[in-house]
């Protein structure tokens, strides 16, 4: 017994040895930050067609605007709110008027001058129906009314309280653009946005690259930034490359200097590669989960929905498939979001007791097969699967999943699918389990994934409750938290909320929506912007 | 040297009657094409809209927009996606057939240069592919058939390995080899022809295999015709032989079969240009398909079938060139 002990003890001290060295290397002093040069990023995010993020509005327009949109305010690492566009704000006793007071020194990169009227027509365009935007005009739903005030205060008027207005404000989705770019038409701003950001899209070749220069003229830093004025780099050449495994090649390779989207695999194998450094930002909003349709049978049953959980362990699988790079999440929302409470007891897995109460809910046979039958219909349940959303990683945890329900008696049935099917299936209500992730500042992510409204389709047929979970006594607390600005208040209300999506078995958590960036060790002070997690460059230079 | 004689018959090429049916003939490809055409239109038109997914979000930014009802509505109308299905096949039609491709849903630009910009790129990848396969396999062939025991079967086997190897994996290979190991070619398409040579290689491998293994076959058959003996008798070298008489014929099949060939490069792009970070036909097509961009699904299918028709009717003049027999054959 002791032989195995003493053989470890000097592949310990060499991994001390190692920690140890890499201590002292990280404890160097940071060499002096150069100016000049053009970082090569590569991303896995499929091409924006329109590279204004208030069209439509999505996470890959969200990341590449960050280069050159700004947004009103911003959060630092602690999940406060801080300034950027607006350096100040105030919100009137009934919570129906906020006062924004602008910065008054700076000017987008075509030259017009940052004000109140630009804010206002920000928001205008996006609550245009021309414009077509979906994440951006959801932010500012509750805006009834902008006034420019003075050129340097703008003062919103709410249709209901909005204690999340702040975390809507610090989203790419809601940055503000030059108000005389988006004069021009849809499809010029399209190719070329202007904003107030640390570079600007001079070029964009379709299925390539988009090319962004150094705004040298910047001046708007949010608070959190590491320097002032101008950006180190000259330029960034922003590459899409759709396939993982030729991201990872090209960083190794020095073809490019940054990549997102990496995969567990490539994560792992580069922890052992010296010129290679991870940064894991997990994505605000809702943890990744599985959502348990409770619209419609046999989930609409409590005993059924915690059976199913009780059935499937996915920690082995989460453990083995993702190489240690995913740690399990307990909670409905993401880690990042101080108001996620973790509730691992809720989730502990019992086939047993998984078997019994399948048992009292009445699907008591089981058929030659080996699924449980209940007046002669199988316990069967449709999970299709986003291959454009789930990696390949996660389609195999789905998989284990499949199996270790099967040996309760669910036949669960995996559909991948592309991104336009999986949608269909969701909107014409042919699923039972789903995984859908979904990325949002502030735990009033929990009112749109959870309140009774949200089953009730947008004019698209999208709608975000997929559990379907229908409580009024839950519409009540969400509604009641996204109009309370007393942040202890809120807090409670969230953690009542979710205490009551847990309890009720419509989710399984699984992990957060995993944000890991793979970049070269020549790259320093790069970072994740906090509210979306987002990359920003504009403090990164690059060291040879 | 004049017309050898496993040329035969060359002479009666250009009567007057000759000349009509060969006009003929192309008239009646031609027209053939442009059913073709007519039929890839359709078939897409249809097929995009009975599979789920609304063409609206792909207007919208993709696929789970919560837009607002006057911004979804507004959409419907400007796009025409208000009317009854056969009204828009019509209308659609109608603009394909003045060659008015629209404007991408997900783009908002003009489909038509927005494609031709891809459709260049595609055109270099695949065409540096099927003449690099046909040195590829030509080179392959006349070097080892004929040939010792040795000789034969490395050939062949070689062709019998490319020929089965899938695109994907032979991308990850090279990128691996190549790319990772040697640190000799960027593993990502770079501008300029360095980065050319990984998407190249992985298509035209596997269709050199397959192109030897069909050359192979009719190099060995015309080894065995009275020609070659003839030409031996003369004295010919053996490579004077296989560069004169029989290369002529190892060829032929080789022809026939690139337009065929040139349409399993197509396919093969969207694998190519996916994992070489390749602009092109390919790519454009894929993401296009996943949101539902009709515009640009419609444009890159006309257009793919387009270059393979002219490519089909290209190979087959050239075959009618090379051998004489084929317009005998068929205008018997």
């Amino acid at each position: 017994m002791n032989a195995p002990r003493i053989l470890l003890l000097p592949l310990s001290i060499a991994a001390s040895a190692a920690l140890l060295a890499g201590c002292t290397a990280a404890s160097e002093p940071a060499a002096e930050p150069v100016d000049g040069g053009t970082l090569v990023y590569a991303t896995g995010d499929a091409e924006p067609g329109c590279l204004d993020p208030h069209v439509g509005g999505n996470y890959p327009q969200g990341l590449i605007s960050t280069q050159y949109l700004e947004s009103l305010v911003s959060k630092d690492n602690d999940g406060e709110i801080i300034p950027w566009l607006a350096t100040d704000w105030t919100e009137s006793e009934d919570g129906l008027t906020w006062d924004f007071t602008l910065r008054d020194d700076v000017n987008f990169t075509d030259g017009t001058p940052f004000d109140a009227e630009a804010v206002k027509a920000n928001i205008e365009h996006l609550k245009d129906p021309d414009t077509a935007s979906s994440t951006g005009y959801l932010a500012v739903g509750k805006i009834d009314g902008i006034e420019a005030v003075a050129a340097d205060q703008v003062r919103f008027t709410l249709s209901a309280p909005d204690s999340a207005l702040l975390e809507s404000f610090s989203q790419p989705w809601v940055s503000i653009q030059s108000p005389t770019a988006l004069e021009r038409d849809q499809a010029t701003n399209c190719e070329s946005p202007v904003g107030t950001g640390p570079f600007i899209v001079t070029d964009w070749v379709k299925q390539q690259s988009v090319t962004l220069e150094r705004n040298e003229d910047y001046n708007s830093a949010p608070a959190d930034a590491e320097h002032t004025g101008a950006a180190r780099l000259d330029a960034i050449e922003w590459r899409f490359i759709p396939d993982a495994a030729t991201r990872y090649a090209a960083l190794q390779s020095g073809d490019v200097d940054v990549i997102d989207n990496a995969q567990p695999n490539n994560i792992s194998s580069a922890a052992d590669v010296a010129t290679i450094e991870e940064l894991d930002a997990p994505r605000p909003g809702a943890a990744n989960r599985i959502e348990l349709n409770s619209g419609k049978a046999p989930f609409d049953d409590i005993r059924v929905r915690e059976a199913f959980i009780r059935s499937v362990d996915v920690n082995p699988g989460i453990e083995s498939l993702f190489f240690g790079t995913a740690e399990r999440s307990y909670s409905v929302l993401s880690s990042v979001e101080a108001a996620g409470t973790s509730t691992p007891d809720v989730f502990t897995t019992d086939p047993e007791a998984a078997k019994t109460l399948l048992d009292e809910a009445g699907w008591d046979t089981i058929d030659s097969d080996g699924y449980r039958t209940k007046d002669g219909e199988r316990l069967s349940l449709t999970f299709p699967i986003s291959t454009n959303q789930s990696i390949p990683a996660e389609q195999s945890l789905f998989e284990q999943i499949q199996a270790s329900a099967k040996d309760v008696g669910f036949e669960v049935i995996l559909q991948p699918t592309d991104l336009s099917s999986w949608y269909g299936a969701l909107f014409t209500n042919e699923y039972n389990l789903v995984s859908a992730p979904y990325t949002k500042v502030g735990a009033d992510v929990l009112r749109i994934l959870y309140h009774s409204d949200s089953i009730i389709p947008a004019p698209s047929g999208y709608y975000a409750n997929l559990a379907q979970l229908s409580d009024p006594a839950l519409d009540a607390i969400l509604t009641t938290a996204s109009e309370t600005s007393d942040a202890s208040e809120r807090q409670d209300l969230y953690a009542e909320a979710q205490s009551i999506i847990v309890d009720g078995f419509y989710v399984l958590p699984l992990y957060d929506q995993q944000n890991h960036y793979l970049y070269s060790t020549s790259v320093e002070g790069f970072r994740a912007l906090p509210p979306v997690a987002a990359p920003t460059f504009y403090d990164a230079w690059l060291s040879n | 040297m004049t017309v050898s004689t496993d040329a035969p018959t060359a002479a009666s090429v250009s009567t007057p009657a000759t000349r009509l049916r060969s006009l003929g003939w192309i008239a009646r490809r031609v027209g053939g094409g442009v059913f073709v055409l007519w039929a890839v239109a359709t078939v897409i038109f249809f097929a995009l809209r009975l599979i789920p997914g609304d063409p609206v979000d792909a207007i919208l930014g993709g696929p789970g927009s919560q837009a607002s009802a006057e911004a979804v509505a507004q959409i419907r109308t400007d796009y025409g996606l208000d009317q009854p299905l056969i009204v828009q096949y019509f209308l659609a039609m109608g603009k394909l057939a003045v060659a008015d491709f629209g404007t991408s849903y997900a783009l908002k630009v003009a489909v038509a240069p927005y494609v031709l910009t891809q459709l260049w790129s595609t055109l270099v990848l695949t065409l540096a592919s099927l003449v690099v396969a046909w040195f590829g396999a030509l080179a392959l062939t006349l070097a080892t058939s004929g040939r010792g025991r040795v000789a034969r079967a490395l050939g062949s086997g070689f062709e019998l390995l490319a020929a089965a190897v899938p695109h994907f994996w032979l991308a990850s290979l090279l990128i691996i080899l190549l790319s990772n190991t040697l640190h000799w070619l960027p593993p990502i398409s770079v501008p300029g022809p360095l980065g050319l040579v990984l998407p190249v290689l992985t298509l035209a491998l596997p269709l050199t295999g397959f192109l030897g293994q069909v050359m192979r076959e009719s190099l060995t058959n015309a080894y065995e015709q009275p020609f070659v003996l003839s030409a031996r008798a003369r004295g010919e070298s053996e490579w004077g032989v296989r560069l004169r008489h029989v290369l002529r014929h190892a060829a032929l099949p080789g022809i026939s079969l690139s337009g065929w060939a040139f349409g399993s490069l197509l396919s093969g792009a969207v694998v190519v240009e996916t994992i070489f970070a390749r602009p092109g036909l390919g790519r454009t097509l894929l993401s296009a398909v996943t949101i539902r961009d009709i515009p640009v699904v419609t444009a890159v299918a006309l257009l793919s079938a387009l270059t393979f028709i002219i490519v089909t009717i290209a190979t087959d003049v050239v075959d009618r060139i090379v051998d004489p027999r084929v317009t005998e054959v068929a205008a018997r």
